[in-house]
C-alpha cells in the first residue's frame, strides 16, 4: 500500500497527539497539534487511510520538515 | 455592359492578368489554409492529446478577433510550410475592452518562436506600449526554434522583446497561460508577466524542459516533478494559478481583467453593486475566539465584508498563511491583504512576504485601494526563517507599500504584533487613510509571553513562586495592550464593532482619493531589498 508523509511545516513543539498509529482517518482528519510563536497549529491528514507510524510524541520540539505521521492509504 | 455598372467590373479586363476578384480570391485561399478546418492531419496530434488548437483557444478567449501577421512566411517558404510561423497575433475584445493575444501553436515546429514569428510578438508587445491595452499570452510549446536561433547572424541582435515586456510592466496587465509545455521562452514570458495560469496535469513550466537539464546536469527528473503545477504553482509559486481544464484557464484571464483597467491611466473597472454596502456582518460577533491561541479562517471575514461573489482569491495555494484577494466594495475593485490563522498561525515567513509584496505592487499599479486584515503574531524567526533570507523579504514587503500610492485601510482583528504591524500598514506608519481596530485586537511589539521570556526571566525566576510572577507579568502586559489603549495614544481612529465594518470600509473608500502624494526625495529610483 503506498504511504504519503507528513512533515512539519514550522518549526514548534507538539502539544497533542488526537490519532494514535493505527487510527484509521478520514481526509482532513487532525493528526497532532504543534504549537510555535503560542498559535495552535493542526496537522491534518492529506488522505483517507490509516496511520502506519506517528515518530513523535507530546513535548516532543520538531524542526520544519521534520516527518511527524506517515500514513497508509 | 457600360463602363459605370460596378457590378460589371469584375468581368472587365482593362489590363492583362487577375482581376481584383480574382486576386481577392487569391488570398482568401491561402487565409482558409491557414484555418483549422484545412489543417485537420497537422492538427491531429494535439487533438489526440485532448488539447485545444490555438485558434480554438483564441475563439474561446476573445470577442471580434483581427489577426495580424496571419501570412507570414519564412524567407523562403509559402505560408503553408510553416503556418503564420507558429504563433497567432492579433487583437480583440473581452467585456468589450481590446485586448492584444499571442497563441502559440503546438502544431508548428512544436510552437517553437522563429524569427518572423518573434517579430509577430514584438510587435504586439509593442502595439500594447502604444495603444495601452493588456496583453494575452497563450503560450504552448518550444521557446527558440532551434533551427533559427544557433545562428549569430540573428541571435547576436537579440531585439528588444525583454526590455520591451519590462516596459510594459504596470503599464497594462500581462497575463500569461501556459497551456502545454512552457520550458524556456515560455518560463522567461511568465517572469514577466502579472498572472500566470496552469492547468494540473497539462501545463509545466521552467528554465529547461527534462532533455536539457539530464544533457547539462545530470538530473533525471519527470516534467512533472520539474515543472508541473504542483511544483510550479503550489510549492513555488512562479505561477499564479492552477486550474482543472483550458475553457477554466481562459475563463480565468477573463475574470482577472475585469477587476483592472485597462491601463495604468485607463478609468478602472466598476461594476454595478446589489449588495447593500452598509450590511451589517452578523457573523463576526462569533468568529474571532477569546482563546487567542485558537484560529479561524480568515476567508470567511474577506467573504462576508466583500460585495457578494465578488472574491478571486490570488495563489491561494501557496503561502496560505496570508490571503491576497481581488474583491468588490460596492462595485469597485480592491485589494485584500490578509493574515490567515488557519495556516501556520498567519506568520509571516518569506512565501507570504513574496506572495503579499507582489500583490501590493500589481494593484498599486492599477489603482486598487488596498484594505489590510491584521491577525499577524509577527515573522517566522529561526534558522529555517533565516536561510530564506527573510530579514530582506519582510523589507520587500515594506518597500512596495512604501511606494504605492493607492488608499490602503489597515484593521486589527486580533494580533498586530512587532514588524508584522508595519508590514500590514497598521497604526500610522504607512498612513492609512483610516486606522480601525475590532474589540479584540491586541497591538504591541512582540508576543507577550515572549517578552516576558526575554526580559524578565531573571525577574520572575527569582520569585517565590516563579510560575505565578510570571503569569502575574503577563496579565500585566495583556491589561496594557487592549485595543482602548491603542486608540488612547491615538495610533487607531477607531475601535470598532466588527458587524459595522462593512459600511465603514465602504465610506472610508468613498472618501478616499485614487492617489495620493508620496513625497520622495529627488532620487531616480528606488532599489528593491531583494
Amino acid at each position: 500500500m503506498p504511504n504519503r508523509n507528513v512533515r512539519a511545516e514550522m518549526g514548534g513543539t507538539v502539544i497533542e497527539i488526537v490519532c494514535h498509529a493505527g487510527a484509521a482517518v478520514n481526509e482532513g482528519d487532525i493528526l497532532l497539534i504543534l504549537e510555535a510563536m503560542k498559535i495552535e497549529m493542526s496537522v491534518t491528514s492529506p488522505v483517507a487511510g490509516r496511520v502506519r507510524e506517528m515518530p513523535v510524541a507530546a513535548d516532543d520540539v520538531v524542526e520544519e520538515d521534520q516527518l511527524l505521521a506517515v500514513i497508509e492509504y | 455592359m457600360t463602363s459605370d455598372d460596378p457590378k460589371s467590373a469584375p468581368e472587365s479586363r482593362t489590363q492583362s492578368g487577375p482581376s481584383l476578384a480574382e486576386k481577392t480570391h487569391e488570398v482568401e485561399a491561402v487565409k482558409a489554409s491557414l484555418l483549422d478546418p484545412a489543417r485537420e492531419e497537422a492538427l491531429a496530434r494535439q487533438r489526440q492529446r485532448g488539447k485545444k488548437t490555438a485558434r480554438e483557444r483564441v475563439a474561446c478567449l476573445v470577442d471580434k478577433f483581427d489577426e495580424y501577421g496571419a501570412l507570414v512566411t519564412t524567407a523562403s517558404g509559402t505560408p503553408s510550410d510553416a503556418p503564420t510561423d507558429g504563433v497567432i497575433t492579433g487583437v480583440g475584445t473581452i467585456d468589450g475592452r481590446g485586448v492584444a493575444v499571442v497563441a502559440q501553436d503546438f502544431s508548428v515546429f512544436g510552437g517553437s518562436i522563429g524569427h518572423i514569428g518573434g517579430q509577430k510578438i514584438l510587435r504586439m508587445v509593442k502595439h500594447c506600449l502604444q495603444s495601452g491595452i493588456p496583453l494575452i499570452l497563450l503560450l504552448d510549446g518550444g521557446g527558440h526554434r532551434i533551427q533559427d536561433g544557433q545562428d549569430s547572424w540573428h541571435y547576436a541582435s537579440g531585439g528588444s522583446l525583454m526590455h520591451d515586456m519590462v516596459r510594459l510592466s504596470g503599464w497594462v496587465p500581462v497575463v500569461t497561460a501556459i497551456l502545454g509545455d512552457g520550458f524556456a521562452a515560455g518560463t522567461n514570458f511568465a517572469g514577466l508577466s502579472d498572472f500566470v495560469i496552469m492547468v494540473r496535469g497539462l501545463s509545466t513550466m521552467g528554465l529547461a524542459g527534462p532533455s536539457l537539464v539530464k544533457a547539462a546536469t545530470g538530473e533525471e527528473v519527470t516534467k512533472e516533478d520539474l515543472g508541473g503545477a504542483a511544483a510550479q504553482v503550489d510549492r513555488h509559486g512562479l505561477a499564479h494559478a492552477g486550474v482543472q481544464t483550458e475553457d477554466e484557464a481562459l475563463e480565468l484571464i477573463r475574470r482577472y481583467l475585469s477587476y483592472l483597467p485597462s491601463n495604468a491611466r485607463a478609468a478602472p473597472a466598476r461594476g454595478p453593486c446589489t449588495d447593500p454596502p452598509d450590511r451589517r456582518c452578523e457573523s463576526f460577533a462569533t468568529l474571532v475566539p477569546a482563546d487567542s491561541r485558537k484560529p479561524y479562517d480568515v476567508r470567511r471575514v474577506i467573504h462576508d465584508l466583500a460585495d457578494a461573489q465578488s472574491i478571486l482569491e490570488i495563489q491561494p495555494t501557496f503561502a496560505a498563511n496570508a490571503v491576497t484577494a481581488f474583491a468588490r466594495m460596492n462595485g469597485r475593485s480592491v485589494g485584500f491583504v490578509a493574515n490567515q490563522p488557519l495556516n501556520l498561525g498567519g506568520i509571516l515567513n518569506s512565501a507570504a512576504c513574496e506572495k503579499i509584496a507582489h500583490f501590493v505592487a500589481l494593484c498599486d499599479a492599477y489603482g486598487l485601494p488596498l484594505i489590510y486584515l491584521i491577525d499577524v503574531p509577527g515573522f517566522y524567526i529561526g534558522s529555517a526563517a533565516e536561510k530564506t533570507m527573510l530579514g530582506r523579504r519582510s523589507a520587500k514587503m515594506l518597500h512596495e507599500l512604501g511606494q504605492a500610492t493607492v488608499p490602503r485601510i489597515s484593521l486589527v482583528l486580533r494580533k498586530g504584533y512587532g514588524l508584522g504591524y508595519f508590514a500590514m500598514a497598521g497604526g500610522r506608519g504607512f498612513e492609512a487613510d483610516v486606522s480601525l481596530a475590532w474589540p479584540t485586537a491586541e497591538i504591541c511589539a512582540m508576543s507577550i509571553e515572549g517578552s516576558v521570556d526575554v526580559a524578565y526571566r531573571k525577574d520572575y525566576q527569582a520569585a517565590q513562586d516563579p510560575t505565578m510572577r510570571r503569569q502575574e507579568l503577563i496579565d500585566g502586559i495583556r491589561d496594557r495592550i487592549t485595543p482602548l489603549r491603542a486608540a488612547g495614544g491615538f495610533g487607531v481612529d477607531d475601535v470598532i464593532d466588527p458587524a459595522d465594518t462593512r459600511r465603514y470600509l465602504n465610506d472610508a473608500l468613498a472618501r478616499a482619493p485614487a492617489r495620493r502624494a508620496n513625497s520622495m526625495p529627488p532620487k531616480w529610483r528606488s532599489i528593491p531589498p531583494i
